[in-house]
């Protein structure tokens, strides 16, 4: 069984759940994909707009969440420290 | 008067240049390992930087020695003087022992520390290992010998931890890494065999090469895994 996510892994598994949604996701998909509570992806969401590593859009009724560049290139520097970490063991 | 030079005369430079590649790969390794800690915040990759930095240390002091050492000899040699040629070489000996004693310290250090990321040691364990190293690489008539055995033992433990990882993970980079601390160690064996003749010092040089690139291509393909990974 996997242990509990750092934050960090919780910030990883938000940006790959946009960019996997061709890179904008609705506010609800992201809470239920990324696994979060309410609050939780809110507080998490706040964050990662603070970053600029993800941005709030209005299309008519709906609101989305888009993956800037910054986040795509800190979702790819994430995943090569992932890799890093398991080949290395640490 | 100690043995000044283990290399043959048409190798001169060779090591430095081996030594150099050497350096560039573990501290290549290093600052990306120090640069993934802001990310991740898990005192490991601090661990595996600092036993990096502390090998490439232990490369550079062997550089400068053996530069030194070549430089001196060479420049006497076309000199001709006698007695200038044997003041330097006595002047070489003290710079040979302080410079490969750093070395050998740094060396050890470095493997030790990266060993006991693997296995955690209790601080009583550090200090006695620690002091051993020291003895070790001081005090001993037969320093070189047990120096490169000791090097050997902790690189081949080192290479055993890593294919228990790779039992565990199955990731083709962890066996690759594996294997290229397996090519560093038996580097050493050459290192021991040199009193035979000075061409394994040549061979040893070649094979820590070939250990070190492959850590490189190891660490390449971590690189290229994890944005093959941000393709998918």
């Amino acid at each position: 069984m996997e242990g509990k996510r750092t934050r960090i892994d919780i910030i990883g598994d938000m940006l790959s759940s946009i960019l996997d949604k061709g890179g904008e996701i609705k506010p609800t998909h992201l809470m239920y994909k990324s696994n979060m509570s309410h609050t939780q992806m809110k507080l998490y969401l706040e964050d990662l707009i603070a970053k600029e590593f993800v941005r709030k859009i209005r299309k008519g009724n709906y609101e989305y969440i888009t993956i800037s560049d910054k986040g795509c290139s800190f979702l790819q520097k994430l995943k090569e420290v992932k890799e890093f970490e398991e080949a290395f063991g640490l | 008067m100690v043995q000044v030079i283990y290399s043959p005369k048409w190798f001169y430079g060779g090591d430095i240049i081996i030594d150099l590649v050497s350096i560039f790969v573990l501290l290549s390794i290093a600052l990306f390992s120090l640069r993934s800690y802001k990310i991740r915040k898990n005192r490991n990759y601090i661990y595996l930087a600092v036993s990096f930095i502390v090998l490439a240390g232990s490369f550079l002091f062997r550089i400068l020695t053996n530069f030194t050492v070549y430089y001196n000899i060479l420049e006497t040699r076309d000199l001709g003087f006698v007695n200038l040629t044997y003041q330097t070489i006595k002047a070489s000996d003290a710079l040979f022992i302080v410079g490969f004693f750093v070395y050998r310290l740094l060396n050890l250090l470095g493997l030790y520390m990266l060993y006991s990321i693997y296995n955690k040691q209790p601080k009583s364990n550090i200090f006695l290992i620690v002091y051993l190293i020291f003895v070790s690489t001081t005090f001993n008539k037969l320093t070189y010998h047990v120096f490169h055995l000791t090097s050997f033992t902790l690189l081949a433990l080192i290479t055993r931890q890593y294919f228990k990882n790779y039992s565990k993970n199955r990731k083709k980079v962890t066996k690759f890494i594996g294997y290229s601390f397996g090519v560093v160690a038996s580097s050493e064996i050459f290192f021991e065999l040199v009193t035979v003749t000075t061409r394994f010092y040549v061979v040893a040089e070649i094979v820590q090469l070939i250990g070190y690139t492959l850590l490189l291509g190891a660490f390449f393909m971590v690189l290229r895994y994890g944005r093959e990974k941000d393709k998918d």
